[in-house]
């Protein structure tokens, strides 16, 4: 059993359709990330998920054992969370865990505890108003997570922040998985690879691909040379053309990027190769293309 | 969830205090009570230091009666008290709508009927307070300084114009609830109170078992200690439009999606 599962969801404004019958089931336990550009609905769908939005059609069953009111088991923080400036931060972490029903003593001791998750130890006793982007992401995410929800789910968590703010929020996210389930959107294929294991990938409001980070990189990464020499190798490069093994080339003068079938037949060809050796190679790497190439294709 | 409702009820509390609306709102209220029987005692006075009269003019001002002032008392409550309240309130749940801070609230396991009746309760609380310390004050430089009237007919007075300000601040709460604009909230509520009360000023037959007629019977109050006909169905006519409009808001509130797309 799914933790969510949606069955053809979808969501009409005023006549356009923001989201087009998509079937999610997200996993307990793992990370999963909903991945597509500006405008694929991504924000529309999670809203739907926490109960903010009412689907046109299609339906959301949250897993049997947590049964009642879905948002017991949800947290949630927008892609801009606005929170109430003249609470400091401890405040309104409290007051958010007592929202969830937690006891004063209890909303307190885990306000701490949350507030020292995410970094926020010092700055607890500040005015919310007084804090930067980053500290108020952070303060989302620890609101989101006071009650001990099943799954948070996080819009754009790492959009709106500079590189350091970005940097630790997913490394936060990293150090979530152990304790909750996650599901964040993004458009951002580095951000999804980097911390999730499932991914969904959206574009107008239908899902395209899906699966685990694992199998889509099996599936969609293939391994890369790239390869250097102090001679030019469009000549060398017309002999090999025909190898089996080989996928895709691309040259600039004295340096190509070779996608090939098979990494060892082709480090074995192409190291024993003599006029490879001839050309004066500077550099051999081997890589894997990211799935950046996936996402531009399905994209497109 | 009554502990949830307490939750949210203090939450409007302390942002009162933070925000001295606990402070400046019963302020205003004072100084209106305290205006309207003091200058009325006054008034020969200053309209012979001020009122640039030519030498040797004899003011003859016949002294106002107690009910006189404190019907006086509850105009200006009507005006400007009524001016500060909404304006005060307008935006007590809009603003949070617009700023986005009621979706990080709602998305927590909070009923909309908790969330509503707290800031209403909060709101009946702060407003009911202020016109109380104002009406005491008024009633008491009244007594010292004009005349005296039976405390209960002040009482009774009092009662029934509190309902009126409790009809008022429903309005703005249940329209700040369903509009998406402060001014509006504002326009609608000052109008509709403002409509109640020229038509039971000019048509009073006409308004005869509606709120309108509740600052009336006030008046009816203070100057006679009785009322005429027509005074309960008013009552419970009001009482029964509070319970509606309260209804009808939380059920509106219950369907509406606070998710705005940003895209």
């Amino acid at each position: 059993m799914h933790l969510i599962e949606t069955i053809g969801l979808t969501k009409k404004f005023n006549g356009t359709v923001a989201v087009k019958g998509i079937n999610l089931s997200i996993r307990e336990g793992i990370c999963t990330a909903l991945l597509g550009p500006n405008g694929a609905g991504k924000t529309t769908t999670l809203n739907m998920l926490t109960g903010l939005m009412n689907p046109t059609e299609g339906s959301i069953d949250f897993h049997e054992d947590y049964s009642g009111d879905r948002r017991k088991y949800l947290g949630y923080l927008p892609q801009y969370p606005k929170f109430f400036g003249w609470m400091s931060g401890l405040e309104y972490v409290v007051f958010a865990a007592e929202l969830a029903g937690l006891s004063k003593e209890a909303a307190k001791s885990r306000a701490k505890e949350m507030l020292e998750l995410v970094g926020l130890a010092e700055g607890g006793n500040k005015k919310v108003s007084g804090f930067s982007g980053g500290m108020k992401q952070r303060l989302g995410i620890a609101q989101a997570l006071v009650h001990e929800p099943k799954l948070i789910i996080l819009d754009e968590p790492v959009s709106a922040l500079d590189p350091i703010g970005r940097r630790e929020v997913l490394e936060l996210m990293k150090q979530l998985k152990t304790r909750t389930s996650i599901l964040f959107s993004t458009h951002v294929l580095h951000d999804a690879e980097e911390v999730s294991d499932d991914i969904f990938i959206m574009k107008k409001g239908e899902i395209v691909v899906e699966g685990s980070l694992v199998k889509l990189q099996n599936t969609y990464q293939q391994p890369t040379f790239f390869i250097e020499t102090e001679m030019e190798m469009a000549n060398w490069l017309e002999t090999i053309k025909q190898k089996e093994w080989l996928r895709h080339v691309k040259v600039d003068k004295n340096k190509a990027t070779l996608t090939v079938e098979n990494l060892q037949t082709a480090r074995t060809e192409l190291l024993s190769d003599k006029t490879l050796q001839e050309l004066k190679l500077i550099k051999f790497e081997v890589a894997k293309t990211s799935l950046e190439d996936l996402f531009m294709k399905v994209m497109k | 969830m009554r502990s949830q409702w307490i939750i949210l009820f203090k939450k409007e509390f302390r942002e009162s205090i933070r925000n001295f609306k606990w402070l400046w709102i019963p302020t205003v209220f004072v100084l209106l009570g305290l205006m309207q029987p003091i200058t009325s005692y006054y008034i020969a006075d200053i309209l012979e230091q001020f009122g640039g009269l030519p030498e040797g003019t004899v003011m003859e001002l016949p002294p106002p009666s107690g009910a006189e002032v404190l019907t006086g008392t509850l105009g200006q409550f009507s005006q400007i008290g009524f001016l500060v309240l909404v304006l005060a309130f307008m935006g007590t749940v809009v603003t949070e709508k617009n700023q986005g801070t009621l979706i990080m609230v709602l998305v927590k396991p909070v009923s909309y009927v908790n969330y509503l009746t707290a800031k209403w309760v909060h709101l009946l609380i702060l407003s009911l307070t202020s016109f109380v310390l104002g009406f005491v004050m008024s009633v008491y430089y009244t007594f010292l300084l004009i005349d005296t009237i039976p405390i209960s007919q002040v009482v009774n007075g009092a009662l029934v114009y509190a309902l009126w300000i409790t009809f008022v601040m429903t309005i703005v709460l249940c329209l700040s609830a369903l509009l998406n604009s402060t001014a509006f909230v504002a326009f609608a509520t000052l109008g509709t109170a403002i409509l109640f009360s020229i038509f039971s000023l000019y048509a009073p037959d006409l308004m005869k078992g509606t709120p309108g007629m509740l600052a009336t019977y006030s008046q009816q109050f203070f100057y006679l200690g009785e009322v005429e006909s027509g005074f309960w169905i008013s009552i419970f006519v009001t009482l029964g439009l509070i319970l509606a409009m309260m209804i009808a808001t939380i059920f509106l509130f219950n369907k509406k999606e606070f998710a705005k797309d940003v895209q």
